[in-house]
């Protein structure tokens, strides 16, 4: 996956990181975003978020990362944080059990507060603490499986398939953004709902589409 | 400072830089769990090594986040001034509060003297009063087991609240196991709050300041007087707050407004933080420390000024939109602010400047909550009213109560001699000694506002309230480096503004005279 300047590309895929607190969302952002990675990362508070640009074929495609604080009574204000994503990240700590038993009730938050086409990867964080693991990985998987949900196992800290994670959701969210198009009898039939307003880039970029699948 | 470990401390590492935050695996048989968690030692910071940290005044480390640059200084003479100022308001607090709150206002505004910070933020948001008024009660919660829930959830922050602070650096430090008393104790004090995530920075800047018991009755202040309802359990109050913000930057900044309204941008993207955090993680150290002191003073509107100055000079003009094409590029704007905006004077004199009222505040407030009732029904949390600062807090105290005593910091020996105070007769040696300074300060012209030596001694035996312990700020980890340097440099220059500096004779009726800088 090859990298762009920041200015050009074609598309803007907006997506979020969610899961309870502490699982590693935030350096999953960093490190898929700056490749940095750090112990002491700030709790998150309000809305944090970064961006990548990479290649998918010849498309260049703008990923916005978003990321928010995990603890429940958060789950207040996060309409805002949901509009307009197209994809998501539902981390859980694979070496704290309780993180993966309430799985099912982020899923509900996503699809109460997100379009019901969005994109959703179940992932695993800190596969690299092989000792604390606490959920197995095929019952994870099977659960993924079971809910329509693509599945990996990552490690923030040492980098393991951060890049696979987001690269899937993207390439997952570009295959359905372009059978989209194939199907709908003008090219311009993409759907801008309105929480994109405002994610156009302006003159003087490339012309870029924002998708609300 | 944490004589007293309450149970379910955190427990302290089992080698140095143990990574996890949950229990199991810090118990015997699982070493196992233990070494392989050590193995995955290493942030990138740790990986480049600290080798020789230095510390900024504000004991951050240099290089780091939050570590700031070279920061105007003010003159060592108006430090000792306003000290001597602060000193008496403390020792006569009530009287100031009742007749000269304005006066207090304008210190507040001036920036408190850093060695009487602490102290002035317990007077201001009555937290000191709490103490008083509930003796024990915070050793009781410390030493009660705690909602383990919770703790679970605390001890996963401690790790991340200014971890380069050198307070907070250390994992299982006693910056980071006072955070955890502090924080458990709230859950205890208030179990249908709970904990909400903002809190934890809130408490490690009250605890850069004062010792655990003080912090935790200023953090109850601030959750329960000053920001009531930010941290409960549906975060109603902030995004009402969110609401109330957005609705005043129209008229302070119609250009910026139009924006955020155009790019459809929920004020909760960009202000939560801010607010929640009251700007401790926003702005430079030196801005956050100006701002809570005119926030202990005069409330949340402090707090609506600094978001609407930002918003104004980050998204007021023309220009400054064109970098803001989209929600996601006006978003960043917001928050990579440039640092002259947020740089103390400025930010502070724009603040002070910003005609935002408390009226205004809280007629937007019954505004948009007729709105929310409206469309989204009946609030949960608390209908206590908020309160604006110290004066509204001081008088919604029910009945009468002691007067506020001070209570040093320091206990010397009861033998040990003291400057200036009724104390022991001075030897020979030592009243040479103060004559000389006298008559140097004298002779250097420094002595229109001071009183005379035998004034400051007849202050003292009459019992005049103002041990000179107070001076000296009991965390010596915190030591106003400025102290320190006139120290080496001058010894005889500082012992003679001690002296007759912190037994000042204001009185309430004087004609104040204003400091010579600002």
């Amino acid at each position: 996956m090859g990298n762009r300047t920041e200015e050009d590309y074609n598309f803007v895929f907006k997506v979020v990181l969610i899961g309870e607190s502490g699982v590693g969302k935030t350096n999953l952002l960093s490190r898929f975003t700056r490749n940095e990675f750090s112990h002491d990362s700030r709790t998150t508070i309000g809305v944090e978020f970064s961006t990548r640009t990479v290649m998918l074929g010849t498309a260049a495609i703008k990923a916005q990362i978003w990321d928010t604080a995990g603890l429940e009574r958060y789950r207040a204000i996060t309409s805002a944080y949901y509009r307009g994503a197209v994809g998501a990240l539902l981390v859980f700590d694979l070496t704290k059990h309780q993180t993966y038993a309430v799985v099912e009730r982020w899923l509900k938050e996503l699809y109460d507060h997100a379009e019901a086409t969005i994109v959703v990867m179940l992932v695993g964080n800190k596969s690299d603490l092989h000792q604390a693991r606490e959920v197995p990985t095929e019952e994870a998987r099977m659960f993924a499986e079971n809910n329509g949900l693509l599945f990996l196992e990552t490690s923030a800290l040492d980098s393991t398939n951060v890049e696979l994670a987001f690269e899937t959701v993207l390439k997952e969210i570009f295959t359905k953004v372009s059978k989209q198009r194939q199907n709908s009898t003008r090219t311009n039939a993409i759907a801008l709902g309105s929480a994109q307003a405002g994610q156009e880039p302006g003159a003087g970029q490339k012309r870029a589409c924002c998708i609300s699948l | 400072m944490a004589k007293s470990r309450g149970e379910n401390g955190p427990r302290a590492p089992a080698a140095e830089g143990s990574l996890s935050g949950t229990r199991e695996s810090l118990t015997p048989g699982s070493d196992a769990a233990a070494a392989d968690e050590l193995s995955s030692l290493g942030s990138d910071s740790e990986a480049n090594g600290f080798a020789e940290r230095r510390i900024d005044k504000f004991g951050f480390i240099v290089g780091s986040q939050g570590a700031e640059g070279a920061l105007e200084e003010i003159p060592l003479e108006v430090l000792r001034q306003r000290e001597s100022k602060w000193l008496d308001m403390l020792n006569n607090w009530d009287k100031w509060m009742a007749k000269k709150h304005k006066k207090i206002r304008l210190r507040c505004q001036k920036g408190i003297p850093p060695s009487l910070r602490g102290r002035a933020w317990q007077y201001l948001s009555g937290g000191k009063v709490k103490l008083q008024q509930n003796p024990g009660k915070f050793d009781e919660l410390d030493m009660s087991p705690g909602d383990p829930k919770w703790l679970d959830v605390i001890e996963r922050d401690l790790h991340r609240q200014f971890p380069f602070h050198e307070m907070f650096v250390s994992r299982g430090g006693h910056g980071q196991q006072d955070l955890f008393r502090v924080l458990k104790a709230y859950t205890l004090y208030r179990p249908e709050e709970g904990y909400c995530q903002a809190q934890a920075p809130i408490a490690a800047v009250l605890l850069m300041h004062m010792p655990a018991e003080q912090a935790f009755w200023c953090l109850v202040q601030i959750c329960e007087k000053y920001l009531p309802g930010y941290y409960s359990e549906k975060l109603e109050a902030i995004q009402l707050d969110g609401e109330i913000l957005f609705s005043l930057l129209q008229k302070v900044s119609p250009v910026a407004h139009k924006h955020l309204s155009r790019q459809k941008i929920d004020p909760l993207l960009y202000m939560t933080e801010w607010f929640m955090c009251a700007f401790a993680r926003t702005l430079p150290w030196s801005s956050v420390l100006r701002v809570w002191d005119m926030f202990f003073c005069e409330g949340v509107k402090i707090i609506f000024r600094v978001g609407l100055v930002l918003l104004k000079h980050a998204l007021g003009s023309p220009e400054k939109l064109k970098a803001c094409q989209g929600q996601y590029e006006t978003i960043e704007q917001l928050r990579s602010l440039s640092p002259k905006i947020m740089q103390e004077a400025f930010l502070v004199q724009e603040v002070v400047e910003l005609p935002v009222t408390e009226r205004q505040i809280e007629r937007e407030h019954l505004i948009q909550l007729r709105r929310w009732q409206e469309t989204r029904g009946e609030l949960q949390c608390c209908s206590l009213p908020r309160l604006h600062g110290a004066k509204a807090i001081l008088e919604a105290e029910p009945g009468p109560r002691p007067t506020l005593q001070p209570s040093p910091s320091i206990r010397l020996p009861p033998d040990a001699p003291l400057p200036g105070s009724k104390g022991k007769p001075k030897t020979p040696k030592q009243s040479q000694k103060e004559k000389e300074q006298w008559e140097q300060a004298k002779a250097s012209g420094q002595l229109d506002k001071l009183p005379t030596p035998s004034q400051a001694k007849g202050a003292a035996a009459a019992g005049d309230a103002c041990p000179p312990q107070d001076v000296l700020p009991r965390d010596a980890a915190h030591q106003d480096p400025a102290l320190q340097d006139s120290a080496s440099q001058d010894p005889a220059h500082h012992r003679s503004q001690d002296s007759v500096h912190h037994c000042s004779q204001e009185s309430l009726t004087s004609q104040e005279s204003e400091d010579t800088y600002l």
